[in-house]
């Protein structure tokens, strides 16, 4: 009895000692996490001030970082301007009244019935007192500026159309690239190489010629945009082969023998294995179309109303080339890739693809 | 659908060898085709006309008075120090960001497939968040937080101010780094868990497990990292676009091409440095292609590795 008991404590404290390895090892990860995140995302408060800052602000170099305004005190019926004066009796806070040269006169907000109060010194050497008070006014003018929601949904349904398009081709070709014995297969896989390599600017006159009235007649409208999707993209192709390449065969020949052809094996065995590559690639074509703005500038550019999000965002600042208007185009329009990045998180877990392959 | 019934005889019913592989060559030439069609109908042309511009002095302002002047281009190529230090430029930009690159995304895709993280969801997203930031805004974001750091931290302190030119370059890397983390990451949640499993029962570490099973297991996922951000450097395809105006690229060597083509207009010239730069490139790609026969692990062991 005493010999087992004694047993049972050994083994209660050997799992304690584990247990107690197991959360200073997850707490050593997470805070180490933690301090990477917050040294990463160190500029992205500076982006949320910057765009909360009224843009006079930005000219004051005395001004504070935070969004602020000047303090000011009502008197007889005129917004006058705290300032920080230092006098015989220490620094006290006083509204001016009236500027001068050598001499002002400043009101004491604490006790105004005693009059204006005369000062000697250069006023304009005097710090203002702030105080903070952000302003959602860029928010309100950068709205106001074009039809943003318009521009909005131009881009969701190119992002859209040009998505189907480009997963439904690329899985099809890489999975023809990594699971047929198809004659000349690397001389193809060569080409797709090469294409990826030359430079997309190189050929962008003659592709423009292409579209345009001498040949496809596509100028103006979103097909350009939206069509060569439907061929894959080398880019992604590749990404994609790499992944079902490194699936082992063995499930596929097993659906073989079961009597499945290939699309039922790529749909109901590769995909199911490669969600996360999947949802990759799906995430990188959306967000390369949320962004482009080089081909949608040039093919769009004589149908304004058909313009996409990131074009119209980089005219409107070249209108308001400060500081405010910046980061308040580039939080309008990061709001939506956000949020789909933040929704998809769900297709990379691991447990997820286990259960559809058991299914 | 026409695949399927098409299969019903695939291997079911007992074909000779040879017309077994022809129907395996027909079959995967037809999920070829999208790809192989659109390169006919829409690059392949392109890419012709590019290749005959090189030969000739294409002016953009004055198209008509073009003529061929044969490899011209090519030989102002060799005179042409500006086209050198693009080059070169490519080349160690390739050096510089490429390691720091792979190697915080491998760390940070890693430290995410570990399962005592918690808030995964928002720290992904934030992680990736910066990837996305307009072009516009990235260079004065950059610019700015420098200027609060020095007013709140150095300034205080008596430090002297930052010289922010050094850190541009590593900052650009890390704040693009989310297409690289989210292909690692992806590529380390599709391993079975099973492989993790056995590993574990024989008695081997989360180190001994990152690097005899987890390294292998994506490595095709490094190789297409190293070669994309290879292309990346010298003006082919990238990953990620934050909607750099027509004539800007983070590439040196194509920041030169598009300086010759779109400020100066030489078509003509800015043809034949690019398929020089593309010659540099494929040089250096089919290399990484014959070496990934030693490292890049696939579960069948073929010669379609090269190229």
């Amino acid at each position: 009895m005493r010999f087992n008991r004694k047993d049972s404590r050994k083994r209660n404290a050997s799992l304690l000692t584990i247990r107690l390895w197991d959360f200073t090892g997850t707490a050593i990860l997470n805070l180490f996490l933690l301090l990477f995140l917050v040294t990463y995302l160190s500029p992205i408060p500076f982006m949320v001030i910057s765009s909360l800052t009224p843009r006079s602000q930005f000219f004051d170099a005395k001004a504070p970082i935070l969004p602020s305004e000047h303090l000011t005190f009502n008197y007889e019926g005129e917004d006058l301007v705290v300032y920080k004066v230092p006098t015989n009796d220490g620094i006290k806070t006083w509204a001016l009244y009236k500027p001068g040269r050598k001499s002002s006169q400043f009101i004491d907000p604490a006790n105004p019935s005693a009059g204006p109060i005369e000062w000697i010194g250069q006023w304009r050497k005097l710090n203002a007192v702030y105080r903070f008070k952000p302003t959602l006014q860029n928010y309100k003018d950068f709205l106001a500026i074009a039809d943003i929601s318009r521009y909005f949904k131009n881009t969701i349904i190119v992002a859209l159309a040009s998505e189907i398009g480009v997963l439904l081709s690329s899985i099809a070709v890489a999975y023809g690239f990594s699971r047929f014995r198809i004659p000349r297969v690397k001389f193809i896989f060569f080409l797709l190489i090469a294409t990826i390599m030359i430079p997309s600017n190189i050929t962008l006159v003659p592709t423009y010629y292409l579209f345009s009235g001498h040949v496809l007649g596509w100028i103006g409208t979103w097909l350009p945009l939206i069509i060569p999707h439907f061929f894959g993209s080398a880019v992604l192709i590749f990404l994609l082969r790499q992944n079902f390449k490194s699936i082992p065969r063995e499930l596929d020949e097993a659906a073989m023998l079961d009597g499945a052809g290939p699309l039922r094996i790529l749909i109901s065995i590769i995909l199911p294995q490669s969600l996360p590559v999947v949802t990759t690639v799906a995430l990188l074509h959306f967000f390369y179309i949320w962004n482009e703005t080089r081909l949608s500038s040039l093919f769009l550019a004589s149908a304004p109303n058909l313009q996409m999000i990131s074009v119209a965002i980089q005219q409107s600042q070249s209108y308001f080339f400060t500081p405010e208007a910046l980061m308040v185009g580039a939080l309008v329009v990061m709001i939506v890739p956000v949020t789909v990045l933040f929704l998809s998180q769900r297709f990379f877990m691991r447990d997820m693809i286990v259960t559809q392959i058991e299914k | 659908m026409d695949i399927v019934s098409q299969n019903r005889t695939w291997l079911s019913s007992k074909p000779a060898r040879l017309t077994r592989l022809q129907q395996d060559a027909r079959i995967g030439l037809l999920f070829l085709s999208p790809w192989l069609i659109g390169f006919v109908l829409l690059k392949a042309l392109p890419i012709l006309a590019a290749l005959i511009f090189s030969l000739t002095d294409f002016k953009m302002l004055s198209p008509g008075t073009t003529k061929f002047i044969g490899l011209e281009n090519y030989a102002h190529f060799f005179r042409d120090s500006a086209a050198g230090a693009g080059l070169f430029g490519s080349l160690g930009y390739f050096l510089v960001t490429v390691p720091l690159e792979m190697v915080v995304a491998l760390a940070l895709a890693a430290i995410f497939t570990s399962e005592r993280i918690k808030n995964k969801r928002i720290s992904q997203t934030l992680i990736f968040m910066t990837s996305i930031i307009p072009s516009t805004s990235i260079f004065f974001i950059f610019q700015g937080s420098l200027a609060y750091a020095d007013r709140l931290i150095f300034q205080p302190m008596d430090l002297p101010p930052i010289q922010g030119n050094g850190l541009l370059l590593p900052f650009m890397t890390l704040w693009s780094i989310g297409p690289g983390f989210l292909i690692m990451y992806s590529a380390m949640e599709s391993i079975s868990n099973e492989i993790y499993e056995a590993a574990r029962v024989d008695g081997a570490g989360p180190l001994a497990r990152f690097v005899l099973i987890t390294l292998p297991m994506i490595s095709p996922a490094i190789f297409f990292s190293l070669v994309i951000n290879l292309t990346g450097a010298f003006g082919g395809a990238v990953l990620l676009d934050r909607g750099y105006v027509l004539g800007f690229s983070l590439s040196p060597m194509e920041g030169y091409i598009n300086s010759v083509m779109f400020t100066q207009g030489n078509l003509g010239y800015a043809s034949a440095l690019a398929w020089v730069t593309f010659a540099v490139m494929m040089t250096i790609t089919i290399y990484l292609f014959r070496s990934a026969k030693r490292w890049v692990y696939f579960p069948e062991e073929d010669d379609s590795n090269e190229i």
